[in-house]
C-alpha cells in the first residue's frame, strides 16, 4: 500500500528522513536526485541501520596492500557494526551475510514522496 | 595406525661447540673467543637440570637426551613404530637471541649441514625442518634455495623476531619457501620473553616458567591472524604454515573471532575475498601436542571438530621433551577416521611423505 511520507526536499542529501509508516521505522535516502527507501531495521542485529552513512566502499582486490574505492553513494554502512549493504538492493555487499535489508519501492509525485510497504 | 611424528627435537652436545666441524676455521676462531653456548631463558623449568630434555631420554653413551641419532630410532621411532620424524632444532631456535646477524646466518647454515651429516643420513625415517635466521631474510632465501629441493628437508623452521609473521619483512623467506615447496614451522623457540631480540609476550613479562609456558599459544595466535589479515596467504597462494607445539584449543576462538570482525571491517582489507577461517584451514596446520585436557572428556572432540583436525592437525610427540605424548597415551578415543588423519594423512600429504620410509 502506498503512503505519502512528506516533502521531497525534507529528504536530507545522504542522510535519511526516517519515518513511521503504521509503526514501521522506514528511512528514505536522496542521493544525487534518486531516492531509496529501507526498512530501519538491521537484519544483523536489528541496529537501526537508516542512521548508518552512505558512501562508497574498497572494492575487494586481489593485490594485498592496494585500495581500489568504488561503489560511490551506493552504499549503506550500519552505524553499529559497519555492515554494507547496497542502497538499492538490500543485499549485504561480497558475500558478508546472505541477509539481505529490506527495501520499499518510493517514488515522487509533484513535491511529495510515497512509499510501498 | 601409521604414524607421522611432526615434532621430535635433535640435540647437538656443546652447543656452537658441537657444531664446530661445520664451520670455516675463521668461524671457528670467532667463537672460539666467546661463550660458545647459545643463551637459554632465565626462567627454567623447574625439572632435573632444570632443562626441558627429559633425565630418561639420556642416551645410554652420554650426552643430553635427543643427541644421539641410534638411540633415538629405538627409544622412539622403533618403540612407537613411527615411520617419519620431523625434526627441528630448539637449539636453533635460539638464533633469536642473538644481535649479530652474520653470526645467526653462518650458525643456521652449520645447523642444517649438521643435521644433513649427522641425522638425514643415518635413517630415512628423520626428516628435517632446515633452520633459517630471521636476521638478514634474503640470506634465508638463499638458503632455502641452497638444500630445500633435497628429500630430507620438508619444511623451513624460523625462529621468531619481535615482527609479527604477517610483516613483509619475513616476504623473501616465503617467496623460496613456495616456490620450495616448503612449509613454514613455527615453534616456541623457549626464548620468549626473555630477550629483547625474541618475540615479546602480550602485556608484559612473566615471572616463572608455568607462566611463560602457558602463554605460547599468545604468540601463534598474533602471528596466524597476521599473515591472514596481512594477505600473506594471498600473496603466496601455494604457501603452508606449521604452528607446532602452541596448543589449539585457542584456534575455533581466532578463527570466530577474525571471521566476526571480516564481516564488520572487511573494508580496511579488501584482499581478504571471503571468510578469513578459511584461509587458516586451507593454509595451517597445528601439532598435537602436548593434547590439550579440557574438563570433560567429550570436550576435547569437540574441540577438535571445531577447529577441523581432520584436516588441520598433526600428530607430535616433542621428543624427547618433559611433555612428551606417546602415540600409545594420546588421542585414543577419537573415531578411527579422524585418528587416521591426524596421526599419519595430514602430515604425509603436506610433507609429501605418503611412501613409507626404506629403513
Amino acid at each position: 500500500m502506498e503512503h505519502c511520507v512528506g516533502h521531497v526536499d525534507e529528504i536530507p542529501e545522504r542522510d535519511a528522513l526516517i519515518v513511521d509508516v503504521n509503526g514501521r521505522s522506514i528511512g528514505i535516502f536522496k542521493v544525487d536526485n534518486r531516492l531509496y527507501a529501507v526498512n530501519n531495521i538491521c537484519p544483523h542485529k536489528a541496529a537501526p541501520v537508516a542512521r548508518g552513512t552512505v558512501g562508497g566502499t574498497m572494492l575487494p582486490t586481489s593485490k594485498p596492500g592496494e585500495l581500489e574505492y568504488g561503489l560511490e553513494g551506493q552504499v549503506l554502512k550500519c552505524p553499529w557494526h559497519g555492515w554494507e549493504f547496497n542502497l538499492e538492493t538490500g543485499e549485504c555487499l561480497f558475500g558478508v551475510s546472505g541477509r539481505r535489508l529490506k527495501t520499499y519501492p518510493v517514488g515522487v509525485r509533484g513535491d511529495q514522496v510515497y512509499v510501498e510497504a | 595406525m601409521r604414524i607421522i611424528d611432526s615434532d621430535v627435537h635433535p640435540w647437538i652436545n656443546g652447543d656452537i661447540e658441537g657444531l664446530m666441524p661445520y664451520l670455516s676455521t675463521a668461524w671457528q676462531r670467532r667463537f672460539e673467543g666467546k661463550r660458545s653456548t647459545l643463551p637459554d631463558h632465565p626462567l627454567r623449568p623447574p625439572l632435573a637440570g632444570a632443562t626441558s630434555i627429559r633425565r630418561d631420554a639420556t642416551p645410554p653413551g652420554g650426552g643430553a637426551g635427543g643427541s644421539d641419532p641410534e638411540f633415538m630410532k629405538e627409544d622412539h621411532l622403533d618403540r612407537y613404530k613411527i615411520e617419519y620424524a620431523v625434526l627441528s632444532s630448539i637449539q636453533a631456535g635460539k638464533l633469536v637471541t642473538l644481535p649479530n646477524t652474520d653470526e645467526a646466518v653462518t650458525l643456521a647454515r652449520a645447523f642444517n649441514d649438521y643435521f644433513r651429516e649427522e641425522w638425514l643420513a643415518v635413517d630415512s625415517r628423520y626428516r628435517l625442518a632446515m633452520s633459517v635466521a630471521p636476521h638478514d631474510p634474503f640470506v634465508a632465501a638463499e638458503e632455502i634455495r641452497r638444500i630445500g629441493d633435497e628429500e630430507g628437508i620438508v619444511a623451513v623452521f624460523v625462529p621468531l623476531l619481535n615482527i609479527l609473521m604477517g610483516n613483509r619483512y619475513y616476504y623473501p623467506i616465503y617467496e623460496a619457501a613456495e616456490e620450495r615447496g616448503l612449509p613454514i614451522l613455527i615453534h616456541p623457540t623457549g626464548t620468549e620473553g626473555g630477550f629483547q631480540t625474541s618475540v615479546a609476550f602480550a602485556g608484559g613479562i612473566p615471572s616463572t616458567y608455568i607462566e611463560r609456558h602457558t602463554v605460547f599459544p599468545e604468540i601463534a595466535m598474533a602471528s596466524i591472524t597476521s599473515m591472514v589479515l596481512e594477505g600473506v596467504f594471498v600473496r603466496f597462494p601455494g604457501l603452508k604454515v606449521v604452528a607446532a607445539e602452541f596448543g589449539y584449543s585457542w584456534a575455533p576462538h581466532m578463527l570466530w573471532r577474525m571471521d566476526q570482525n571480516w564481516r564488520e571491517f572487511r573494508r580496511e582489507v579488501p584482499w581478504i575475498k571471503y571468510e578469513p577461517s578459511k584461509y587458516v584451514l586451507e593454509h595451517v596446520k597445528f601439532t598435537s601436542q602436548p593434547a590439550e585436557e579440557p574438563e570433560k572428556n567429550e570436550y576435547l572432540l569437540q574441540i577438535l571438530e571445531m577447529v577441523h583436525a581432520d584436516r588441520t592437525m598433526l600428530f607430535s610427540t616433542d621428543y624427547p621433551h618433559w611433555d612428551t605424548d606417546t602415540p600409545e597415551t594420546a588421542y585414543r578415543r577419537l573415531p578411527e577416521p579422524m585418528k587416521q588423519r591426524i596421526f599419519y594423512d595430514n602430515a604425509a600429504e603436506l610433507y609429501g611423505l605418503e611412501t613409507p620410509a626404506q629403513v
